[in-house]
């Protein structure tokens, strides 16, 4: 019977701490951006323009279609050959999926701004506001209530994604749990106890998500996926 | 200005082959396990009985709630320790995306079952039959239907989750990848013919399940 003991990995705290901090930063830098970009992968797609739509549309599929470590492998060790820069593992993982819940977002913005009904645009209009003066006070502000549950579980997936940036030595917290497993040989309790880690914050995080799609429930929104 | 050079990934045609065969290998086990291992948990959430609704539960927000990288990897270098035997790579790679996408796909198949309206379990039990009789006849016949465009986009995330088998070396495309672009220093076009692979691969299967959404919101 095998005799468990956290203690060698309770001892290096330190380091999953670091990890998850790095953790976050990552999932907090990618989500902004993931989302400043969404909206304008939104706007594009939607755009009446071929030439905006098109590529727009491009990069969404292109995006969503190929595997999330691949395209961190390509960020990681083809771009920098071809743009001359050198790419940090953080610059390479924050690109990646930025880029990448950027195209997921932009589907979840343009589902959004679909949902509101034509009536809101042309009383927009009907007042003076130009395009961009109704998108902003009366489309976006509505459409982005609908949104909040799928932005949510987005949050969560991309969460779960940064795991990948241990593939490129970035120090998150499963990269810690590699270092500490590896140098306490106490493979079985670093492993559970990261896992543990990540459950507890997940979960925390999509608790709250749960609270609020309810509220948003009870004031009568419709939301959209 | 990089001048692309794709001989050197031709020349390697063989090896992105294995690779792709690997690929498929492991896509296949985890699409079966996970697909039917994920209608016994679904079924499980639907129960009545607290026995089975409870395990199924846990089952399912232990595994929605942790990345799948870290499940494999608890399964590559963390069960092994509870084992007698050792675990090969496919091995913790299929356990880890298998369990993963069990969960996920049995929260569509609860959602699915819930669809059906009371009255078709009703009619059921009026013509003599039992449970297990309306479910498999009545029930999850109507319900798998509406269930297709989420099923498939399930596949479609397995199918993108197998490159993570590559973290614990099982030979993959993107494992075969890597191996091209650190023997021929070629790695700006080793990664892109392997994204291109991918989208190949992927694309139609995604134009696919817009197919099934567009029918269903049709037919509803």
């Amino acid at each position: 019977m095998y005799r468990w003991d956290f203690t060698p990995v309770l001892a290096n705290a330190d380091l999953l701490a670091a990890g998850l901090v790095n953790t976050l930063k990552i999932t907090g830098t990618s989500l902004a951006c993931g989302l400043v970009l969404g909206l304008a992968l939104a706007l594009l797609r939607l755009s009446k323009h071929r030439w905006a739509s098109w590529p727009a549309g491009f990069v969404i599929e292109v995006f969503r279609t190929t595997p999330p470590l691949v395209q961190l492998f390509w960020f990681f060790f083809a771009l920098p050959l071809i743009v001359g820069i050198e790419m940090t593992p953080f610059m390479a993982a924050v690109v990646t999926f930025s880029i990448q819940s950027a195209a997921f977002f932009a589907e979840v913005f343009r589902a959004g701004i679909v949902s509101i009904e034509r009536g809101q645009w042309d009383g927009a209009r009907a007042i003076g506001m130009t395009h961009a003066q109704a998108l902003r006070r009366i489309v976006l502000p509505q459409a982005v209530k609908r949104m909040i549950p799928a932005f949510m579980e987005r949050t969560i997936e991309l969460m779960k994604t940064t795991t990948l940036v241990a593939t490129i030595a970035y120090a998150d917290l499963l990269y810690a749990a590699n270092e500490i497993s590896q140098k306490t040989f106490r493979p079985l309790e670093t492993f559970t106890v990261v896992a543990l880690i990540y459950f507890v914050v997940i979960t925390a995080f999509s608790l709250v998500a749960r609270r609020l799609e309810r509220r948003m429930a009870i004031s009568g929104e419709s939301t959209v996926h | 200005m990089h001048r692309w050079d794709f001989a050197s990934v031709l020349a390697n045609t063989d090896a992105l082959l294995v690779g792709a065969i690997g690929t498929l290998h492991i896509f296949a086990i985890c699409l079966v396990l996970g697909l039917s291992l994920g209608l016994v948990v679904g079924l499980g959430r639907y129960a009545r009985s607290r026995w089975l609704y409870w395990p199924a539960t846990a089952f399912v927000e232990f595994f929605r709630n942790t990345p799948v990288l870290v499940q494999i990897l608890w399964f590559y270098f963390a069960l092994p320790i509870l084992l007698p035997f050792s675990v090969s790579p496919l091995e913790a790679a299929s356990l880890g995306i298998s369990l993963n996408s069990a969960a996920f796909s049995a929260e569509i198949y609860r959602g699915g079952i819930q669809s059906i309206e009371r009255g078709q379990w009703d009619g059921a039990r009026a013509i003599g039959m039992n449970w297990a009789q309306a479910m498999r006849r009545i029930i999850l016949p109507q319900a798998l239907k509406r269930m297709m465009p989420a099923l498939t986009n399930r596949a479609i995330e397995i199918f993108k989750m197998s490159t993570l088998a590559s973290a614990v070396a099982y030979v993959e495309l993107l494992q075969q990848g890597k191996l091209i672009a650190s023997l021929n220093f070629n790695p700006i076009e080793a990664y892109t013919a392997v994204a291109v692979i991918f989208f190949v691969f992927l694309w139609p299967l995604v134009q696919f399940t817009y197919v099934l959404e567009r029918r269903l919101a049709g037919d509803e």
